[in-house]
């Protein structure tokens, strides 16, 4: 199937936003008045500051798989069965603005929650959505995307994807929802000229070499297949590690969570899902105290192991999707790069 | 802290006494490892081998409250290997030749049996701590938490001094507030004797300047400190007592003192977020708004003055702290008609020199490092550039002082009190947590094998741990983190309240407690 | 949509003391309809949960030739369990699933070596009374079963029925005798040194306390069995039971989907040490 390339002008994108929000909650990346980056639900598109020139500081994982999301409500009177509730979630959302790490992070997690067996609550919140995400000309300063092979540009999983070229986005569409929005909206785009398509191949060809980070990627994975990694760098890895998880919750792959039950009067309550973090000792400690995973060496190894290489193993992908974010989360500067870069450069 | 936080991962010497800085300031840890990945040199004085410990070129495993003799016979290796920094002392310090002495007279001998550490090591340290063009020191409540606590502080002064190791970038002497917020309320006079901004009750100028902004007379005399209060017990002179966001039916040593103290008020009022031990207990309970419920600052242990925005109205019948006192003031018959936080802050500015120019719209997005002197003062990243703020940086010598209770054969064990990564204090927020639970259920006490093995005790095995004031059942660890003859444990369970069994002695000066030391015991409980 | 994470109600009929430490709770789903249609194959577990307590994995000790109800075998080891514990007949369950691989149909028809310790007996229970129950099984089946105690002993009517059997073979030792104790002890390794079968014609199927399983499989072993032909299942600190919240995983597989039951070769493979 040829894509169709289309051109908007950047005077119309806020106009565009405005046709597509209609019947549909709209996420963006918005520069809020502290000066943070983030993707929000936007209610009126005035006023706001739509951000591509930083990247969000999370990613939409939250929007998807949210931090806390309660499974059901549950009811108990005396003598009788519980009463379990489900709790419906939002409706059709359009996303704006994601990064092509952001994208790639998605396709992972339908991997993970829309397999044989579906995850009800994701599957809700990914149906009916369209995702218009943007090609990254200038990577940010950890990216390191390339080398996952999940950027700067995708060439599928998005409706549109945009490329900056100064006044106008170079538009290609990919999944049907996308060629439906260039149909239905047809003024507010023109066909791409041979100079745009130029311009674009131009564009994409200069972000690969923008990069400002080397990571040696490939050779990392290539060292866990053949078990080349000595333990002195899970070791060196594990002592700075400090226990706090935010690795895994930055993460837009970490999809591992918890089920806890939270009572609300005596005889009500909610089932929720948290989000979870592999690195924690208390994550594989059975009832009774026994940890078949026990050594905090052997979760920081569990948890690079699988973004580097179980994943590459079943899904033929790391499931790092090179967005950089959990370099400047760690507290104990032992994140993914420098991991990688370790075990590339045989630093111990 | 003298220095900012961020100037540590400069220093070429970093020297933590009794700071479990992994755990309990990861952000100061952070600058630590970046610093030692850089090449800088890091030496840690701490009884047990905590995780900061292990990355030490030198760890001098100390017996706990021995910190005076080791520092002192540091400051004696560097006057015999000649690394004194002399013209420092010459144009910057005072009374110097009282510490030469006392330096002088030191039994090194003596030094090595009182600390435990042997003389290789402490020159070692001496000679890197002074050697390095700028070192730093970073400490905690393993060195105020003793009864010698200001003489420990003043020891680490005379060291920082004497190799003119302050006053410059990277270099200087850095104590590590707790939690978000203690930084500030010293700053705002939650001390006995000072009104905000550290200025004395008995400065006649000072007390008339506030009389005249609040319209009311102040008394000239310091008050009571915390453990003065709850360890008065039935001759507690205090009748009525209004706590806010503390939990010293928890968190203060000796519990069986505090509850009688408590029992013995004829008021009692809390302000706090959940229910804590304390707040069961009072006549009246105000629910607190969470920090994200209000508008505010918190100032950080770098001196820095952060705004803190509110996301959220307060939940039910919650208010801001600064609600209820104003509502409580207003009451008693002194209405005090702030429109917002800010506005406190415009008085704030106006009556404290350190404060002048801190004004909520200067506070985004990074806030301000005080001293700030007025509007146009960007803030103080380190202190005592060019001159100590007192003139001259004074030497007193200090001398050992054994920890109020000597181990002995009944009570044979020297019992640490801490924290650990995920609890947090009396466990009021972090045990409604189901994750912070998991990952630390239960208070566990940390003993070496091989005392485990003179009790016959195994791992994970309940035990009775005992004090001259009171006992606790408590799962036991082994773990060669702490030394033989020594057990370590958290505060944050109040089913195995550890301050059951502390000692209520407390450092005459500052009056802070000495829950860093006390005589224990463990017995085997029968199953 | 199906909701994987709601639980259905199950009534429970019945509550077996088994010993001090494990339950036996005989449920029947709420939802007549349901009741009827629910199947599942041995070697599997349900998420089991109360409200406002949470939920953990257990396995299930009947077997789908006997329909109607369903056995749960618990241990106290938890918050959870011990709630469990303190429930009745009448009280309710939350129950979801099957979940999980079960032990692998072709086997059962084989001679078969049964090795147990503890709790580890309840998956194998499923086993062991589905093939009796099969009329076309007729393989020989050795049971070995170690406990702690003569009085920890557990599933007692189920031994009592398998000792009348005649194509069952069961020993039982214990750990600490008792007075009154006749039969043997010892670790149940010690049971293994005599068993008449025919390695190349049977598979073992092993199950208890993670101290008991390497001796057992190092045994087993010596005997002659392959490493394709001995089956022990795994248990794992789980949430969702459906290979999602990650906490089961080891070394690339999810232990609640791919597992719980494995055969000693695909152990080796995830290189754990068994």
């Amino acid at each position: 199937m040829k894509t169709i390339s289309k051109v908007l002008k950047k005077d119309h994108l806020k106009s565009l936003l405005r046709k597509l929000a209609k019947d549909r909650q709209l996420v963006a990346p918005v520069r809020n008045s502290y000066g943070d980056t983030l993707f929000t639900e936007i209610e009126a598109l005035d006023g706001v500051e739509i951000d591509l020139d930083n990247q969000a500081q999370s990613s939409l994982k939250s929007f998807l798989f949210p931090q806390q999301q309660v499974l059901f409500e549950y009811s108990t009177d005396q003598g009788s069965a519980p009463v379990y509730k489900a709790i419906d979630s939002d409706g059709p959302t359009v996303f704006f603005g994601l990064r092509s790490c952001d994208l790639a992070a998605i396709l992972y997690m339908d991997v993970i929650f829309l397999k044989e067996v579906k995850d009800p609550y994701y599957r809700q919140k990914r149906e009916n959505n369209i995702l218009i995400s943007i090609g990254c000309n200038e990577p940010f300063s950890n990216c390191f995307c390339r080398q996952t092979k999940s950027g700067p540009f995708m060439e599928y999983g998005f409706d549109l994807q945009l490329t900056d070229l100064g006044d106008r986005f170079f538009v290609e569409t990919g999944r049907a929802q996308g060629e439906e929005i260039i149909q239905q909206w047809a003024h507010f785009f023109s066909p791409a000229s041979k100079e745009d398509e130029k311009a674009q191949y131009q564009m994409r060809l200069e972000a690969q070499g923008n990069f400002k980070r080397q990571v040696l990627v490939d050779l990392a994975i290539r060292k866990l297949k053949d078990d080349l990694v000595p333990e002195e760098v899970w070791s060196k890895l594990s002592s700075r590690c400090q226990d706090c998880g935010g690795c895994a919750y930055i993460c837009p792959t970490c999809t591992c969570f918890t089920i806890n039950d939270r009572k609300i009067s005596t005889d009500s309550g909610e089932r929720i899902r948290t989000w979870d973090a592999c690195t924690f000792a208390g994550f594989t400690t059975m009832a009774g105290g026994h940890n078949p995973v026990d050594m905090k060496q052997n979760r920081m190894k569990r948890r690079f192991m699988h973004k580097l290489y179980y994943d590459v193993k079943s899904h033929n992908r790391t499931s790092c999707v090179g967005c950089g974010r959990c370099v400047d989360m760690c507290f104990g500067g032992v994140d993914i790069i420098k991991f990688i870069n370790m075990v590339g450069q045989g630093e111990i | 802290m003298t220095n900012s936080i961020n100037e540590i991962e400069h220093s070429q010497v970093i020297l933590v006494s009794g700071s479990n800085t992994v755990k309990t300031h990861p952000q100061v840890a952070r600058r630590i490892f970046d610093a030692v990945d850089s090449g800088a040199s890091l030496i840690v004085i701490d009884p047990r081998r905590s995780p900061l410990a292990r990355h030490a070129d030198v760890h001098l495993s100390i017996r706990s409250g021995s910190d005076i003799p080791l520092l002192n016979g540091m400051m004696r290796v560097i006057l015999d290997e000649n690394l004194a920094d002399d013209a420092f002392v010459e144009m910057r310090t005072e009374n110097y030749h009282a510490l030469r002495d006392m330096l002088y007279r030191l039994d090194m001998d003596e030094i090595v049996a009182l600390t435990g550490v042997s003389l290789d090591k402490i020159s070692r340290a001496a000679k890197l701590y002074a050697r390095a063009q700028n070192s730093v020191v970073c400490y905690c409540l393993g060195i105020t938490q003793h009864i010698c606590g200001t003489d420990n502080v003043q020891a680490i002064a005379n060291l920082a001094m004497l190799t003119g190791n302050v006053e410059k970038e990277n270099t200087g002497v850095d104590p590590l507030r707790g939690q978000n917020n203690v930084q500030g309320a010293c700053d705002m006079g939650a001390l006995p004797g000072v009104f905000p901004g550290y200025q004395s009750v008995a400065d006649p100028e000072v007390r008339h300047r506030f009389e005249r902004a609040w319209q009311v007379s102040l008394p000239k005399t310091a008050g009571l400190t915390v453990t003065e209060m709850t360890h008065a017990a039935s001759d507690n002179p205090i009748k009525g007592m209004f706590v806010m966001g503390e939990n010293p039916m928890l968190s203060d040593p000796a519990l069986g003192l505090v509850r009688e103290s408590f029992a013995n008020l004829e008021f009692l009022a809390v302000a706090d977020i959940f229910l804590s031990e304390t707040a069961a207990v009072a006549d009246v309970v105000f629910p607190a708004a969470t920090f994200a419920e209000k508008e505010g600052t918190f100032t950080n242990t770098e001196r820095r003055v952060q705004l803190v925005r509110q996301a959220i109205a307060p939940v039910g019948e919650s208010r801001s702290d600064l609600d209820i006192i104003t509502a409580l003031s207003e009451k008693l018959g002194y209405p005090m008609p702030y429109a917002s936080a800010a506005e406190v802050m415009e008085e704030i500015a106006l009556l404290t020199p350190i404060y002048a120019g801190i004004f909520y719209d200067r506070l985004a997005p990074w806030g301000l490092q005080w001293p700030c002197f007025d509007r146009e003062h960007g803030g103080t990243p380190f202190l005592h550039k060019y001159n100590f703020a007192r003139g001259k940086g004074r030497f007193v010598p200090t001398s050992h002082k054994p920890p109020s209770e000597p181990t002995d054969a009944e009570y044979p064990f020297v019992l640490i009190t801490g924290r650990s990564y995920h609890q947090y204090h009396t466990g009021t927020m972090s045990r409604k947590t189901p994750v912070f639970n998991r990952e630390c259920p239960e208070g566990l006490l940390e003993i070496h094998p091989l005392d485990a093995k003179t009790y016959n005790i195994r791992a994970r095995e309940m035990v009775r741990l005992s004090s001259r004031r009171g006992s606790i059942k408590v799962k036991v660890t082994l773990t060669k983190t702490v030394n033989p003859g020594s057990l370590f444990t958290t505060f944050h369970f109040a089913e195995a309240a550890v301050n059951e069994l502390t000692v209520a002695a407390r450092d005459p000066q500052a009056k802070c407690p000495e829950l860093k030391v006390c005589a224990a015991k463990i017995e085997k409980l029968e199953t | 949509m199906n909701n994987i994470y709601l639980p259905n109600s199950a009534i429970i009929k019945e509550v077996i003391d088994e010993n001090e430490q494990i339950k036996t709770f005989v449920t029947v789903f709420r939802d007549e309809m349901f009741n009827r249609s629910f199947t599942y194959e041995p070697g599997q577990f349900m998420m089991v949960s109360i409200p406002g307590l949470g939920e953990a994995p257990i396995s299930i000790s009947s077997t789908p030739t006997r329909p109607g109800a369903l056995h749960l075998s618990v241990r106290k080891a938890g918050s959870l369990t011990n709630a469990m514990h303190q429930l009745q007949a009448g009280d309710y369950l939350g129950l979801r699933g099957p979940y999980g691989r079960p032990f692998p149909l072709d086997i059962m028809g084989k001679d078969l070596l049964f090795v147990a310790g503890g709790i580890g007996l309840a998956p194998l229970c499923s086993v062991i009374n589905y093939c009796l129950d099969q009329s076309g099984s007729h393989g020989k089946k050795i049971i070995l079963y170690g406990s702690r105690r003569p009085s920890d002993i557990a599933f007692q009517s189920d031994i009592t029925a398998w000792q009348k059997h005649s194509n069952v073979t069961c020993l039982l030792t214990v750990d600490q005798e008792e007075p009154g104790w006749s039969g043997s002890v010892g670790l149940v390794t010690s049971l293994l040194h005599n068993i008449d079968l025919n390695c190349d014609k049977s598979a073992a199927l092993v199950c208890g306390p993670p101290v008991m399983i390497p001796p057992v499989l190092q045994q087993l072993k010596k005997n002659g069995f392959t490493d394709e032909n001995i089956w022990t299942t795994m248990e794992r600190y789980m949430k969702c039971g459906v290979g999602m919240c990650g906490h089961c995983h080891m070394e690339g597989e999810m232990v609640c989907v791919d597992g719980p039951v494995f055969n000693k070769a695909e152990l080796n493979s995830l290189k754990l040490e068994t």
